[in-house]
């Protein structure tokens, strides 16, 4: 299988605090790829130098078989991105911000797409209320669609189910793993809900202070650590950075 | 539809999202309404007031409205793709874009083609005003005063490109620029009166400035000489200059905001 992310040998710092620190990865077509660690092991960092937007120190990505930053723009046409975290851009009503999006994405008649995307994430009742009407959970629902729009090649979702009730969050693993399996879409997302993550990926890649510390199927890394699930494998790794000590420091957010 | 690097798609969805702002924000009308119209109040009352005190206050009153009506094409422009760029930084809309194949140069086109708009508008209520308040018909000046606007149009466009630049490395606190350095460049360039009447030591910087210049070929209109085509060529040429200086300037300071990771600081 084609890769459709490569990246080798990552790193960033910011202001001499080691973010990333010498990360591979590769993703492959269709695969579905979980990013994990405790807060502060550099994932989001590696995914924001994964889609182009933070420079790394050193290294290389390649998206899509375009070298970044050179060819972000084309490889980007066939990525999508999500983070619970991001809000809806403002003033706009759902219909007019997937609309605007999907222009964006190069679908000159986002319509039939929108109404697609909407339908697989039971949200087609969004469509006409305005982003500021919206409860976070919604939002976050929205953002998804947003990112599936243009039926990427490889979507990119950071901490995607967040603040998502249970049974939304469920509507949106069913409506990704649809996705995937019918476009063949490559999944790969962080998440701290272990559960989700056991029920949406096939491999996991674990982060400890920016360092790739496992990489495999979920059983496989389970056993790796010697633990009985991925939570508390999850729950090892952190404990090996010092985070379940010291708490939540986000030291791959740069001050 | 890709046309000198540029994808029309994408240019127009930018400009939708924008229109869309002004439409759901009447209180950015503000910048296109109330301020535009405020500044024709006091510069025509002023140029009245000249006026009345004869020797050559007729021609004082043809420079101040003038000058005015044409400030506003700077200011427009400026003003609509730097607070159209600071709209995303409000909304945390930043990293949203950036995840898109929008290209920089499509986002600033974007923002400019709707910022043309509000241009119209707000050169619109000045041009209306100086009409309506002070009988002074901009157009009587004629159509010599087109090559002017242009080149203060692209000024304008200059100008956000430093502002946005400055945002994108200093975050918020350089959010004040965008109005503030119209503050700076409007005296220096002579918009109401010659270079000589300016401090000797600020003469030399007015004279680095597009606008200097193109003021100075407009006010030849004013006085009735015809177009000063030497001044209004320098005009170009320094905006030229000062164009290429602002792109290598928001490149680099965009380079410095994805090598920093500043994005983190909206979102």
């Amino acid at each position: 299988m084609a890769a459709v992310l490569q990246a080798e040998r990552l790193v960033k710092a910011f202001r001499g605090t080691p973010a990333v620190d010498g990360v591979d990865l590769r993703v492959h077509a269709g695969e579905r790829v979980a990013l994990l660690g405790p807060n502060g092991a550099g994932k989001t960092t590696t995914l924001l130098m994964l889609l182009g937007v933070i420079t790394p120190d050193a290294g290389a990505v390649e998206l899509m078989g375009q070298h970044l930053p050179a060819g972000r723009s084309a490889a980007l046409a066939q990525v999508g991105f999500a983070a619970g975290y991001l809000p809806l851009t403002e003033r706009l009503r759902v219909r007019e911000f997937l609309t605007m999006y999907g222009q964006l994405y190069g679908l000159a008649h986002p319509g039939p797409a929108i109404a697609e995307a909407l339908e697989r994430f039971r949200a087609p009742d969004l469509a006409e209320a305005m982003g500021t009407e919206l409860s976070s959970g919604q939002r976050t629902l929205i953002g998804i669609v947003k990112a599936t729009l243009h039926r990427p090649r490889l979507l990119v979702l950071d901490e995607p189910t967040a603040s998502l009730d249970p049974d939304v969050a469920l509507h949106v693993r069913m409506g990704l793993l649809k996705m995937c399996d019918e476009l063949g879409t490559a999944l790969l997302v962080t998440s701290h809900n272990m559960l989700e993550v056991e029920r949406l990926c096939e491999r996991v890649v674990f982060l400890s202070r920016g360092r790739v510390v496992a990489d495999g199927p979920p059983a496989s890394v389970v056993a790796t650590f010697g633990r009985a699930d991925l939570e508390e494998a999850f729950l090892h790794v952190a404990g090996l950075s010092g985070s379940a000590v010291v708490g939540a420091q986000e030291t791959d957010r740069p001050a | 539809m890709t046309a000198v690097g540029l994808d029309w798609l994408r240019v127009r969805a930018i400009a939708r999202r924008h229109a869309f702002v002004l439409r759901r924000s009447p209180h950015r009308l503000f910048d296109v309404t109330i301020w535009p119209l405020v500044d024709t109040l006091l510069f025509g009352s002023l140029a009245v007031f000249v006026s009345r005190r004869g020797g050559n206050g007729s021609v004082a009153f043809g420079y101040l409205l003038s000058g005015i009506v044409l400030w506003h094409v700077v200011y427009q422009s400026q003003i609509a793709v730097s607070t159209g760029f600071l709209e995303e930084t409000w909304s945390r809309n930043l990293l949203n874009l950036m995840v898109t194949p929008l290209r920089e140069v499509e986002y600033v086109a974007g923002v400019a083609l709707f910022g043309m708009v509000k241009l119209a508008m707000g050169v619109g209520v000045v041009a209306l005003g100086a009409e309506i308040l002070f009988a002074f018909d901009l157009t009587r000046l004629g159509w010599q005063v087109l090559p002017v606007a242009v080149v203060l149009l692209a000024v304008g466009w200059v100008i956000a490109l430093f502002v946005i630049g400055l945002v994108l490395r200093f975050g918020s606190g350089a959010e004040a620029l965008a109005w503030g350095i119209l503050f700076l460049v409007m005296p220096l360039s002579g918009v109401f009166y010659p270079v000589a009447a300016l401090p000797a030591v600020a003469r030399p910087i007015a004279l680095a400035l597009p606008t200097t210049h193109a003021f100075a070929a407009e006010r030849a209109v004013v006085d009735g000489h015809g177009m000063r085509w030497g001044e209004l060529g320098l005009a170009g040429l320094t905006t030229v200059v000062m164009a290429a200086a602002g792109l290598v300037f928001l490149a680099w300071m965009l380079a410095t905001f994805r090598r920093r990771g500043y994005i983190t600081r909206y979102s």
